[in-house]
């Protein structure tokens, strides 16, 4: 299995306030891997740093390496641009442009290339079969993006970001504003862009670490405590701190 | 004894009466002007040129003269003014250098329109030898109304939800491609709102025209922009003051048509405003 991100000894600073504390792990290609934890214990800003957005806070700093292809994204000659094509993100809130649907989609092909319209007809196409709302929206690509449900503006948020043709998508919660039935099917959907993309995934919410990820890190306070294969994470903990979470003892 | 229910109705009668203190004038001015002001206007008021020492004839380039004005000032202050509002929201940095410079802004706003003119005169007429000019009126009034329009695109530009800005940049934009397709389209309504409202401020001052453009009687159109003009609320003034024998009518119909342009400008920018709300759902 290849490691496509690999975190060394990672430290982050809010200001004075230490959020990460030497992270170290491994995502593989391909694989959807879990963070869970407690609220506040850095899941979004470890998340935030793979594609350095944490840059648009002021008064951050970071120290350690990221390794995204064995490139070292911390760098400060980093590219910017094409770290975040390559490595992209869904967020907490489904959060679509107030644009058509069409236009959102679109807007992260125009940014990168000049396009042909019939090239971007295609584009549009695709990234939204992939999130299997071509059906239901092929006739509405023109309408507002915001009269959707909250489950098919998460897709479209999915599809805009597939769009682009990303290698990794980061997931922070990207499922607590929906209700079960929508969350099992946005579950359903990680399984399948598995096959595509390397996925990590920010979750509340156990059971979906359980059942959609392959390995699964537990943080606290600032430090990862304990990464491996989700089956070992939720079966045989090896720290105590992540069995006491599991069974239900943390907040 | 205390009743709560009287110190109510005391309370609201007071509050009443001050609203209507403010209302009553107001509203009077307008009732007057439309009253005495009606009777003058006809096509040709509008279109003719002032005739015998401007006791009878039209205003026509007084209304052109103030077009051009507005039109000149608002095609200086509105690029420098949204650069500069998109430079404050968008890029400078939250020190104490920027936050001088955004309460300077807001303070400018507060400056008497006299004192614009004055530095006008100075600036534009006097040093820059543009004499009074269509030139130097316009951008003496764009200087006027460039910290309406900062502050109001500022405004607008930081209603624009941060989310937006983080998914562009997190799908790979650059600063510039998300302030240009992404903040610029929904900043634009409270844009046009606050230069529309500039643009009835410059419409309506007398004092910085009065030393940089204003003919006090020119019954014809300017030829270039180093022209002056005539303009509606210094026309005003002299009709009202310097020139015996001017018909009422006149004065008013003057007013009227300064105060109609006015007003139908700060509608436009009430209703742009109001579609606006009406749209926006996040
Ligand atoms: N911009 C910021 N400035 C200062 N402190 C911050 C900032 N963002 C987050 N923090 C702090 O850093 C810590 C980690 O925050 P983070 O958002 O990564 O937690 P989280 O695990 O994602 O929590 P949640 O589950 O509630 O989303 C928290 O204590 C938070 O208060
Ligand atoms: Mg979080």
């Amino acid at each position: 299995m290849n490691t496509k991100i690999k975190v060394n000894n990672l430290d982050l600073w809010y200001g004075t306030f230490q959020a990460l504390k030497n992270v170290n792990a491994a995502f593989n290609e391909k694989e959807i891997t879990a963070i869970i934890g407690p609220s506040g214990c850095g899941k979004s800003t470890l998340l935030r740093t793979m594609n350095r957005m944490n840059d648009l806070i002021e008064g951050v700093r970071i120290e350690g390496k990221i390794l995204v292809d064995y490139v070292n994204i911390l760098d400060s000659k980093a590219d910017l641009i094409n770290l975040r094509k390559k490595v992209g993100m869904v967020f907490q809130r489904p959060n679509p442009f107030p644009l058509s649907i069409y236009e959102n989609i679109a807007f992260g092909l125009r940014i990168h290339d000049s396009i042909k319209r019939d090239e971007l007809d295609e584009a549009v196409k695709q990234a939204l079969t992939q999130v299997a709302l071509w059906d239901e929206l092929k006739d509405k690509l023109n309408k507002s993006a915001l009269n959707l449900s909250l489950e098919q503006r998460q897709r479209l948020c999915i599809a805009r970001l597939v769009a682009v043709k990303p290698d990794v998508l980061l997931m922070d919660e990207p499922c607590s504003s929906l209700d079960p039935q929508a969350t099992a099917r946005i579950e359903e959907l990680m399984r399948e862009l598995k096959n595509r993309y390397t996925i990590i995934i920010v979750t509340h919410n156990m059971q979906q670490a359980a059942r959609v990820s392959d390995d699964t890190g537990f943080m606290l306070l600032g430090e990862l405590i304990e990464f491996a294969k989700t089956g070992d994470i939720f079966t045989k903990p090896k720290d105590k701190r992540t069995e006491d979470y599991i069974t239900g003892r943390y907040g | 004894m205390r009743n709560p229910r009287r110190t109510e109705k005391i309370a609201f009668f007071f509050l009443f009466l001050a609203t209507l203190l403010i209302v009553i004038p107001v509203g009077l001015i307008v009732v007057i002007i439309i009253q005495k002001g009606l009777p003058a206007i006809n096509w040709q008021f509008l279109s003719d040129m002032p005739r015998q020492g401007m006791r009878s004839g039209g205003i026509f380039p007084a209304i052109v003269g103030t077009i051009y004005l507005v039109l000149g000032a608002i095609i200086f202050a509105l690029p420098i003014g949204l650069l500069a509002a998109i430079y404050l929201s968008e890029y400078s940095k939250d020190n104490f250098l920027t936050r001088i410079i955004k309460l300077a802004i807001v303070n400018l706003a507060g400056v008497p329109s006299v004192v614009y003119g004055l530095f006008g005169l100075a600036l534009f007429v006097v040093f820059f030898k543009f004499g009074a000019s269509i030139l130097s009126g316009a951008l003496t009034l764009g200087i006027m109304i460039l910290p309406i329009i900062i502050t109001a695109s500022r405004e607008a530009l930081e209603s624009v939800p941060d989310s937006f800005r983080e998914v562009s940049l997190s799908l790979g934009a650059s600063k510039w491609q998300t302030i240009r397709h992404i903040v610029l389209p929904n900043a634009i309504p409270g844009i046009l709102t606050g230069t529309i409202l500039g643009l009835g401020r410059a419409a309506g001052e007398t004092a910085p025209i009065l030393f940089t453009v204003a003919a006090f009687y020119l019954p014809r159109l300017p030829k270039s922009i180093f022209d002056q003009v005539m303009a509606l609320p210094y026309h005003l003034y002299v009709i009202s003051t310097q020139v015996p024998n001017v018909d009422e009518k006149i004065r008013y119909g003057t007013a009227l048509v300064l105060l109609a342009l006015v007003l139908f400008m700060n509608l436009i920018a009430i209703i742009i405003r109001y579609q606006f709300r009406k749209r926006k759902k996040w």
